[in-house]
């Protein structure tokens, strides 16, 4: 019986690597493994649910060791049409803002649950992911997807996070914040994707109101394309939304490569927004990670990013440097801690806080 | 081990590694020239007390005795807690296509249209007049206008909730669909979202809503929810605690419960009124 467990998750391995898909949540994964985000996550551009090869990655590759029987190898699928995910991270923040008392607490990060419904197999899906915590239940993605043609072509509608740039796990990431397209903000529209080779490309057309009501006519348009080869990878976005407060468009080059056991990736983003203050604004955000694998389980993250709130305005960029270690000792689970340096103008004492976080996250 | 760079450095992986030192080159500005939130401080004599004058001798004895509360003609409550934030860069509720008051533009006001009596579309303000405004009063609201419509002359040291539309425990008419708060200083608003303010409903339930700082009125968040609030009892939570605060755009954390210091949750409760038919018997 072991045996033939053994050979069905080589199989399961061998069969996912096989289809050259997309990214994940924590887009150095793909990056050092040389895989798109289609191959470890159920939605095409990364985040959320994972697949049968993400879970099986998670518990093979990720952690330092995995325990339990081979029988025990979880996959998702709790039935034929439906596999279900889940993440929870838990912390606990300790905050100084100079000239101010230091702040610290426990807080649930998030937990949220994922539910697949292929009721037409590698074809038909509907997929939700729900928000239990912080606060009450909130959606956060409710949407159909149907692949075209299997494993190349989809098109996916309803409530969806947008593809623009790296799906990183912080959303307060500054090209995050700058873009505003994180797994924070979903948007309501149509998305169409194209998975060729090393290729992924996205077209959306949303609201444009990040999950708010609509208020006006104009519409918005979010489009990306990467290029993920084996040791490196380079791609475009670009986002156009036509609002009655103003035009906003921004453009993104993100990019990725290996050095032995580092990863090393980066995003530069720019945005025309004509919806901020009156004469609007022209902003940029970058972002330069280094991930060292220092041993399976066990990873090293250095950040480094920068952000120009107004071009038009000298000497007002700020910063924000992040020490991590991520350890893995089993599967499912990981002790993450940091801490995040903010540095900007000496008048503004948030602009430069420190952060240090420790948290424990579960996900399957 | 050896590594062997000229295999881990192709070309590729030059230009790659020249772009990541390229983006780790950029650094924090030293705040030259800059208020305490990132802007430019204004050349020349510093803003002017025009418009606590104008809120002190014409708005509130001459207006705010009709435009206040939840039956505010046009929703335009303009007692001192109020009338900035509903008045500089909002649209007028009868002739949208007009600010109630475009800065730095006195003629296309359609504030000052009312109080000199040209406007297309009602009667001339106050309303219980004659007598007007004086020539003078007409002209000191020009003259802040044309001005930039500043609000003070001192940026607080402190954010404090300064109003609320509705207001703390006011009974909201029916079809509410917006909640307004106005600080006393322009709001950070990559930290206005749904982490510092939380609507609930009398079970405690969050409300689904959007948070934002509307375009031109940094000193207002706008709440909105996707469909009018039903009849009953909600409360507005704005934090002043937890790991991402509140603040303004000077780092100052909000002072929510009052007590002089930064920190702490500002309540709003407030009811909704029941549709004035519903529950009728037919």
């Amino acid at each position: 019986m072991m045996r033939l467990n053994i050979l069905r998750l080589a199989g399961v391995l061998a069969l996912a690597l096989a289809f050259a898909g997309a990214a994940q949540a924590e887009p150095y994964l793909a990056a050092q493994m040389g895989l798109k985000c289609v191959q470890c996550h159920v939605n095409p551009t990364g985040g959320g649910m994972r697949t049968v090869f993400g879970n099986t990655f998670a518990q093979t590759q990720l952690a330092a060791k995995r325990i339990g029987g081979e029988e025990d190898m979880w996959t998702g699928q709790v039935m034929k049409f439906l596999s279900v995910g889940g993440n929870a991270r838990a912390n606990y923040n300790y905050t100084d803002v100079p000239n101010q008392d230091s702040a610290n607490d426990f807080a649930v990060e998030e937990a949220r649950a994922y539910l697949d419904f292929g009721v037409i197999p590698n074809r038909l899906s509907v997929y939700i992911d729900q928000r239990f915590a912080p606060g009450n239940s909130t959606n956060l993605e409710a949407n159909i997807r149907y692949w075209i043609t299997e494993n190349s072509i989809y098109v996916k509608a309803g409530r969806m996070y947008l593809p623009f740039g790296y799906r990183f796990e912080d959303d307060n990431a500054f090209v995050r914040q700058l873009s505003g397209i994180n797994m924070q903000a979903p948007d309501e529209g149509v998305e169409f994707g194209f998975e060729t080779g090393s290729w992924s490309t996205q077209f959306a057309l949303s609201n444009g109101t990040a999950g708010a009501p609509e208020v006006d006519e104009g519409k918005q348009i979010t489009a990306r394309t990467e290029y993920a080869g084996s040791a490196w990878r380079v791609g475009v976005s670009a986002v156009s939304n036509d609002t009655d407060a103003g035009d906003r468009f921004g453009a993104g080059l993100f990019g990725a490569f290996r050095l032995g056991p580092v990863t090393l990736l980066g995003e530069v983003d720019y945005f025309d927004d004509d919806s901020i203050g009156i004469e609007g604004r022209k902003l940029m955000a970058s972002l330069v990670e280094a991930d060292w694998k220092v041993l399976q389980g066990h990873n090293l993250k250095l950040t480094y990013e920068w952000l120009e709130p107004d071009d038009d305005v000298d000497e007002d960029e700020q910063t924000r440097t992040s020490v991590l270690y991520e350890w893995s000792p089993i599967q499912f689970i990981q002790l993450r801690g940091g801490v995040r340096f903010y540095d900007g103008i000496p008048q503004n004492d948030l602009q430069n806080r420190t952060q240090a976080f420790v948290q424990l996250h579960g996900f399957f | 081990m050896t590594i062997q760079f000229n295999r881990l450095l192709p070309v590729k992986g030059t230009i790659g590694l020249a772009f990541m030192l390229a983006l780790a080159s950029c650094t924090a500005g030293d705040g030259t020239g800059l208020d305490a939130g990132g802007r430019p401080v204004p050349p020349g004599p510093p803003a002017n007390n025009d418009f606590q004058q104008i809120q002190d001798t014409i708005l509130t004895p001459s207006c705010s005795g009709c435009h206040q509360g939840a039956n505010a003609p046009q929703g335009l409550r303009l007692d001192a807690g109020n009338s900035y934030a509903l008045l500089v860069n909002v649209a007028s509720a009868e002739v949208p296509g007009l600010m109630r008051v475009n800065p730095g533009n006195p003629d296309t006001s359609y504030l000052v249209q009312k109080i000199q009596g040209n406007a297309a579309v009602g009667v001339r303000m106050p309303a219980n007049g004659p007598p007007y405004l004086s020539q003078v009063q007409i002209d000191l609201v020009r003259g802040w206008i044309a001005a930039g419509a500043p609000q003070s002359a001192a940026p607080a040291d402190q954010l404090v909730v300064a109003s609320s539309i509705p207001a703390t425990s006011e009974q909201a008419n029916a079809g509410l669909g917006k909640l307004t708060i106005i600080f006393n200083g322009d709001v950070d608003s990559s930290l206005a979202n749904t982490n510092a303010f939380a609507l609930r409903d009398a079970n405690d339930r969050l409300v689904n809503a959007d948070v934002r700082v509307p375009v031109g009125r940094p000193n207002v968040v706008e709440i909105t929810v996707p469909q009018p609030l039903a009849a009953g009892s909600y409360q507005l939570s704005v934090h002043g605690d937890g790991p991402a605060p509140l603040a303004d755009q000077s780092g100052h954390v909000l002072d929510g419960d009052a007590d002089g210091k930064p920190g702490g949750d500002m309540l709003i409760p407030f009811d909704v009124k029941p549709i004035a038919n519903e529950g009728a018997v037919r």
